[in-house]
């Protein structure tokens, strides 16, 4: 595999240091190739820079996709915003030359080219398409089978499809394949490609925040899931410390929430404190709980191989 | 006003198409936003008085509306423009103008947690990349005067 830069974000690395070292601990697990760069800056966001100014986010994501061109890398993100802008951003410039020459002239005044050329992954169809199923597999100690889990894809991990083409922008499949090569279940809902509703808490709308999160929060304890599993920095502040605020109100959903590292790094036999999943709001504890106690039930196939043992000894005495 | 950054053919195409409002989050939970009402009234030459209103905020960017359009188009495009507008005018949510200060001064939306990334045993953060950023916008910054000025 060849090497490639991490895209950290802003907000991973501010706000949530522990996701930064679950992702860590998983990809160093399966010794991926990843490089840590110096230089870069916000994607930038959209909602707080392209709302004031489009130029500058072109100019800004441009100069952060040049840097990784320059070490000739591609780039990998945890975090689906970040991932989402620079694609867009490269998309952009790459439909329309003339812009494209209007930004390098000015990158060219601080040393920078951008080519258009690095390929920019999230880290859920990167581990889907280059990791693979079976690299994954043979990472694993142990599997979720008998577990429930509900995947939130999170908008900006496929959308807008022109710019990422990574996965059917409205019925989107690779995270689920991820989930279930874990062995979990992959439990459908209605509100499975919902937008989280984070957007709001940003542009000081915080009940409408509450209320966006509350809709999928009760689907999915109605559904009695045993966690959801996402992959995007924004999607994990709505649920885990929105989904805390509620609770400390007294509304209680009970979902655990997971990024998709949590749950591959526990499959690898990392334990709950090395993935750093103390940290989250919502407490972990009773999908751990339930896991153990289904892993150490003998698994169906077990139980009905023995049955059959048993039936067929007794026949074979009549 | 608004036709420099619209395409007012499509948006006339969408005034009389709807289809997206059953695919928008906010369409469909949030009372009282409705950007079929926004479009309307930039093709008539109204758009002003959305310019302070809380809904033109409430897009949350999903992209559903985009992905399902006919013209890829989607009512972002409208809702993006009003907001561009309205930050233009100075009618932003503080929110929105603090996460800008933060980034034009630093080129982040926050720094690395630096007690808890120790505690975690993570390496240093990569070097931030704000020197070459602000000179990178100073030079954008030039750029746009000069090219205002012509
Ligand atoms: S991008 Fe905005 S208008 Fe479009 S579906 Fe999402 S919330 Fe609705
Ligand atoms: S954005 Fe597209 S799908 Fe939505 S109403 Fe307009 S034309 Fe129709």
């Amino acid at each position: 595999m060849k090497e490639f830069a991490v895209f950290w974000g802003c907000t991973i690395q501010a706000r949530f240091p522990f996701l930064e070292k679950s992702v860590r601990t998983v990809m160093e697990g399966m010794g991926l190739p990843y490089r840590d760069l110096s230089g870069f800056t916000c994607c930038p966001e959209k909602s707080l820079v392209n709302n004031v100014d489009h130029g500058l986010w072109l100019l800004t994501g441009a100069r952060n996709v040049a840097l990784a061109e320059a070490e000739g890398l591609n780039i990998v993100s945890p975090c689906t915003g970040c991932v989402s802008n620079l694609s867009t951003v490269k998309s952009e410039l790459n439909a329309d030359p003339r812009k494209k020459g209007e930004v390098n002239a000015l990158l060219n005044g601080v040393g920078r080219r951008f080519e258009g050329r690095a390929g920019l992954s999230h880290l859920v169809p990167f581990f889907h398409d280059e990791v693979g199923a079976q690299r994954i597999r043979s990472a694993m100690k142990k599997d979720f089978k008998g577990m429930r889990v509900a995947v939130h894809y999170g908008c900006h991990m496929m959308r807008p499809s022109h710019a990422l083409k990574n996965d059917d922008p409205l019925e989107p499949k690779k995270f689920d394949n991820l989930v279930r090569t874990l062995g979990a279940e992959s439990v459908d809902h209605s509100t499975k490609l919902m937008c989280c509703g984070q957007g709001l808490d940003r542009v000081d709308q915080h009940d409408t925040a509450l209320h966006m999160a509350r809709l999928k929060l009760r689907e999915l304890k109605n559904r009695a899931v045993d966690a959801m599993v996402l992959c995007c920095p924004s999607c994990f502040l709505q649920f885990d410390n929105n989904q805390h605020l509620m609770e400390k109100e007294g509304e209680r959903f009970g979902v655990p929430v997971f990024y998709f590292t949590d749950l591959m790094g526990l499959a690898m036999g990392y334990t709950a404190d090395e993935l750093g999943l103390g940290l989250h709001r919502v407490d972990a504890g009773p999908f751990l709980k339930k896991w153990e106690e289904v892993s150490s039930r003998p698994s169906s196939r077990t139980a009905f191989e023995e049955e059959m043992r048993a039936v067929t000894f007794a026949m074979d005495r009549l | 006003m608004l036709d420099g950054v619209l395409n007012f053919d499509l948006l006339d195409k969408c005034s009389k198409c709807g289809a997206c409002f059953d695919v928008c989050p906010s369409c469909l939970n949030i009372e009282g936003y409705d950007p079929r009402a926004v479009i309307k009234d930039i093709l008539a030459g109204q758009s002003g008085r959305w310019a302070s209103s809380i809904h033109v905020w409430q897009c949350l960017e999903c992209h559903q509306c985009l992905e399902m359009c006919y013209q890829h188009y989607g009512f972002e495009n409208a809702m993006t423009a009003m907001r561009l507008y309205a930050t233009a005018k100075g009618m932003h949510p503080p929110q929105v103008k603090r996460g800008w200060d933060m980034f034009v001064k630093t080129g982040r939306l926050g720094e690395p947690a630096a007690a808890g990334r120790k505690k975690l045993g993570l390496p240093e953060p990569g070097e931030s990349g704000k020197e070459e950023f602000l000179k990178l916008l100073k030079l954008y910054r030039e750029a746009k005067k000069g090219s205002q000025a012509q």
